[in-house]
């Protein structure tokens, strides 16, 4: 081993043996009778340049990796800082491509790759019934009742634990706020692994109706509202209206299921007219698998449905681990940004490449002096490599530094909780590691072809030769690496154009009715303090009554389910005279005031709308939307049917149709629109459709301005009711694309990141080959070649690198593009106009890249081009 | 390392060659660099002038490799110098390195003085 002593000590003993040499030879001069001056002269003449002797000598010991990798490291360094714009153009498109990689993997890890932050979360899996044959459960999940039966399964799973969202209604705690919760059985924590901060947590007791009511607090909720004061732990907090005792906080970071902020014991009740949908979830034991639970539980869904006759309930069981429910949708997006990032960075390392062989070029002369000086070819070329991972680790390191903002700007912009287990994402170690990996390897890779090529070089010929002939094959090399570069910048432009196609037609779907100049407000009244139907219809009442007064407003309205809103109720209905309405047809069943047509600029075909008289004191009353009434009553008029809501409907539960209006987009924004049945909200009877409620107003002017005197109404109405949200349907819409636009514009920075990339490559070539070529372009002019000729001569050498480009290009993205088409909407992966559009856009810039160089081409003067390349 | 480094270019010949006239130079008893590079240039009567910055390359590879070793002595008048002294794997590369050159010079002086066609006929 060379150890840093042993190398300055034979450093030391290199110099007093040169030393010593050199004073014999001015000795044996001296001796010889030459003159002490003279001799010191001609003995340093002849033994040449001191230090390099030094330098090539030390290299000689210079045998074990350590040290001569401190030396190519120390080489490497100098060379880079000496040619300050050429390691500044290649660290910056190496930092950005790594950076933007590593910021895309720190999410990636986070989100899919790390496990779910409870202990051996591998083991725990959701349990849920799929009912692939009811039109009305399109959820999955488990019936309360079926959970009875499950929880005392102690085979399978060493714990299993049920939970179901609620929002609650926090009050007394700051401003009255409305906060994600859930319900959740005894035992819910000790299967996820979690244990409270302080308190504890919920036991069998706990979920009995006798009991007090209870709340476990998240460390979020404790830190905003209760200024994590330990003492909370037994105190009481206000949830819609009633009294919780507080039974713990959790630790932080918690929020499971979809970022709750509070946990309230789940109480099962068991009555015949309600059953709800539980989302369950169990640790399997050690040794137990996914199999034998999915069988297990298959054959409790068919013990439980014999009997049954009605193909409705046959029920698929599903064993999914957690982490792919937590995860779910996400997984597709985040994978397609992946590998559009992952394009991003081997056009940067191919340009880098690139630039490397340029500089290999004109580094020949370099390289073969050294080769003569006894350097070996595997040393330059080590030499060389060492200097390439240089680069590319720097510029992996601003890189990292890069992802630490770059992932920051990324979850800002993402649209909210689009996200999963966003509290999780951060660069930490792992991504460090990736960052330096992905350096280290792409700086191996292409640092490799430059520096073969560089050491390649005969001696004879390179120190003969003009720095900047190069060979045909380095040629070839290079228009390789360009050609490459314009595939796969085609290849994300043409995913770019394709998601910003899908959200141009998302943005242009007429949705059925006016969003322009309405504000909506949606408030939730908790049951506990509006007990009764008539409590909500007064809160109503007395809201829309200060709206339809309020300046600026043009006509006001309410509606239970908005469209495009957080829930929207469906079902089927029954004809009047035994007639049924078809298999499986569901429509969409809000319930709206007086004018709410007129507000919303939805249009009225037949009859009449709704008026102050429809209340609960008259005869029932509809209005059907179009598409209902030409499925259920085509040929016939519409108006004057009846229908019921009622499965088996007495004599009062008869409903007259009053009226036929147009199609509503009612829950997504696509070219589907959804049949509806509206009813009068006055003549509901049931606080389950009244509790969450709409107002939509029609502003006269800008429409943002009736905000405050909206969310004034509500706090005359009732102080202590938090408003659930607030703002112009325009907004509400825009955020319902926010997810696609959010797409597009990422996608659509990368593909310009790599069309700049690609144009920079082809600009490199092209002029290099102009420069190259100077002399041949001075013998053409000279014999009479006209400038269009020349610019011909150029044009075609940036042909010959964009037509197998695109082509290449064009055929990666026709097999690649189909990873977006659950991303689309209304535009197919393949879109033929995308392709070209794209396609020509590639073509024109790649000629902007090649102008320049085909300009200096054209002005080329014989006289001074024949002097030169001569 | 000098395997890593047989190959085919005219440098490893090169330094193959100033190896094979080190070494024997060697043979007649330890000396320092300035010594051998004196007696290279008096041997050859002048024609070969071993510069520098190949023979102490060399020296330092040779040693590496252990076919010399160096210590450190001091001269008549009084310097220290470094002295280079051929070991017994010197002496068997010397052998190999000079049965080599032999047949390489053998091979060169034959195409160079080829047989002339009356002999063959």
């Amino acid at each position: 081993m060379n150890f840093p002593w042993s190398r300055s000590r034979r450093d030391r003993e290199l110099d007093e043996e040169l030393r010593a040499h050199m004073r014999m030879a001015i000795e044996e001069r001296v001796a010889r009778g030459e003159n002490r001056v003279e001799a010191e002269r001609a003995a340093r003449r002849e033994f040449g340049n001191v230090g390099l002797v030094k330098e090539v000598t030390r290299e000689m010991w210079s045998g074990d990796w350590l040290e001569r990798f401190v030396q190519d490291v120390r080489y490497g360094a100098r060379t880079l800082r000496r040619s300050p714009a050429f390691t500044t153009v290649a660290g910056l498109t190496l930092a950005l491509g790594i950076g933007a990689t590593t910021a895309m993997f720190t999410v990636v890890h986070a989100v899919l790759l790390r496990p779910l932050p409870y202990p051996r979360s591998d083991r725990l899996m959701q349990l849920a019934y799929m009912a692939p044959n009811n039109p009305f459960v399109w959820t999955a999940g488990i019936a309360d009742r079926q959970w009875v039966d499950f929880r005392r399964q102690d085979r399978l799973f060493s714990r299993v634990a049920a939970s179901s969202g609620q929002l609650v209604t926090l009050t007394n705690a700051g401003d009255p706020v409305r906060l994600q919760g859930a319900d959740v059985t005894a035992g819910y924590f000790e299967t996820l692994g979690i244990q409270p901060a302080h308190g504890r947590p919920f036991t069998l007791d706990d979920e009995s109706t006798a009991g007090e009511p209870v709340v476990i607090l998240s460390d979020a909720l404790w830190r905003d509202r209760f200024g994590a004061d330990p003492r909370v732990v037994g105190s009481s907090v206000t949830l819609d209206g009633i009294r919780h005792t507080v039974l713990a906080v959790l630790p932080p970071g918690f929020a499971y299921p979809s970022d709750a902020r509070l946990w309230r014991p789940l109480r099962v009740t068991l009555s015949p007219n309600r059953s709800m949908l539980l989302s369950v979830v169990g640790r399997l034991k050690d040794g137990a698998t996914r199999e034998q639970a999915v069988a297990e539980l298959q054959s409790m869904a068919e013990a439980s449905a014999r009997g049954s006759r009605d193909p409705r309930d046959s029920l698929v069981a599903l064993v999914h681990p957690l982490k792919e429910s937590v995860v779910g949708g996400a997984t597709r997006s985040l994978l397609v940004f992946a590998g559009a990032v992952a394009l991003v960075l081997l056009i940067a390392c191919a340009n880098v490449a690139n630039l490397l062989l340029m500089r290999a070029t004109s580094r020949q002369r370099e390289m073969a002096v050294r080769a003569a000086l006894g350097a070996g070819r595997r040393r330059l070329v080590r030499q060389l490599i060492t200097e390439s991972a240089l680069l590319w680790m720097a510029s992996g390191a601003v890189g990292a530094a890069l992802a630490v903002s770059g992932v920051r700007a990324l979850l800002t912009l993402a649209p909210p909780g689009r996200i999963p287990r966003q509290g999780e994402i951060g660069v930490d170690a792992a991504a460090l590691a990736f960052a330096l990996g992905v350096s280290l390897v792409t700086g191996l890779v292409f640092g490799l072809a430059p520096a073969v090529r560089a050491t390649r070089a005969n001696l004879r010929d390179a120190l003969a030769a003009t720095a900047r002939t190069m060979s045909g094959r380095d040629g070839r090399l290079r228009g390789a690496l360009v050609v490459s570069e314009i595939a796969l910048a085609l290849v994300l432009l043409a995913g770019a154009g394709l998601m910003v196609q899908s959200f141009i037609r998302m943005r242009r779907v007429d949705l059925g009715f006016r969003p322009s100049g309405l504000v909506s407000m949606t408030i939730d009244l908790p049951d506990a303090t509006y007990r009764s139907p008539e409590a909500m219809q007064a809160v109503h009442q007395a809201m829309l009554e200060r709206l339809a007064h309020a300046p600026g407003v043009a006509s006001s309205a309410a509606v239970n389910f908005i469209p495009l809103g957080a829930a929207m109720i469906r079902g089927d209905f029954q004809l009047d005279g035994g007639r049924k309405i078809p298999q499986a047809y569901l429509v969409a069943k809000p319930a709206v005031s007086p004018g709410y047509f007129r507000t919303m600029g939805i249009t009225l075909i037949r009859g009449r709308e709704f008026t102050t008289q429809d209340n609960a004191s008259s005869p029932g009353v509809v209005i059907v939307s179009k598409s209902v009434a030409d499925r259920i009553w085509s040929g016939v008029d519409a108006v004057g049917q009846r229908i019921s809501m009622e499965d088996v409907p007495g004599p009062g539960d008869w409903l007259t149709v009053v009226g036929v209006v147009d199609d509503v987009g009612q829950t997504t924004i696509d070219t589907h629109r959804d049949p509806a049945i509206y009813q009068p909200i006055r003549q509901l009877t049931r606080t389950f459709f009244l509790d969450h409620m709409s107002f939509v107003v029609l502003s006269t002017g800008d429409p943002s301005t009736l905000v405050p005197a909206m969310r004034q109404a509500m706090h005359e109405v009732d102080p202590n009711q938090p408003i659930g949200s607030i703002g112009t349907v325009d907004s509400a819409i825009s955020a319902s694309v926010a997810e696609p636009l959010f797409q597009a514009r990422l996608i659509g920075v990368f593909s310009v990141f790599a069309l700049l990339l690609a144009a920079i490559g082809i600009y490199g070539v092209v002029a290099y080959s102009v420069a190259e070529r100077t002399h041949e372009i001075g013998i053409r002019v000279a014999l009479g070649a006209a400038r269009r000729d020349v610019v011909r001569l150029v044009l075609r050498r940036i042909l010959k690198l964009v037509v197998p480009g695109v082509v290449l290009g064009i055929g990666g993205a026709l097999a690649t593009t189909r990873v977006l088409s659950t991303l689309l909407f209304g535009v197919k992966p393949n879109d033929p106009a995308t392709f070209v559009g794209v396609a020509v856009l590639l073509v024109c810039v790649a000629f902007v890249a090649g102008f320049v160089p085909a300009r200096r081409a054209s002005r080329v003067d014989p006289l001074i081009a024949l002097r030169v390349g001569a | 390392m000098p395997k890593e480094e047989r190959g085919l270019s005219r440098i490893e010949l090169l330094q193959g060659t100033l190896d094979l006239i080190v070494l024997q130079t060697l043979r007649w008893g330890p000396r320092h660099g300035y010594g051998i590079a004196q007696m290279i240039r008096a041997n050859s009567r002048d024609v070969l002038q071993v510069d520098t910055g190949s023979l102490y390359p060399a020296l330092h590879r040779l040693e590496r490799s252990g076919a010399i070793a160096a210590e450190w002595e001091t001269s008549e008048n009084r310097q220290r110098v470094r002295v280079y002294r051929l070991t017994a794997a010197g002496r068997r590369q010397l052998a190999a390195e000079r049965s080599r050159w032999e047949q390489l010079s053998e091979a060169i002086a034959g195409i160079l003085a080829p047989p002339t066609p009356e002999a063959d006929g």
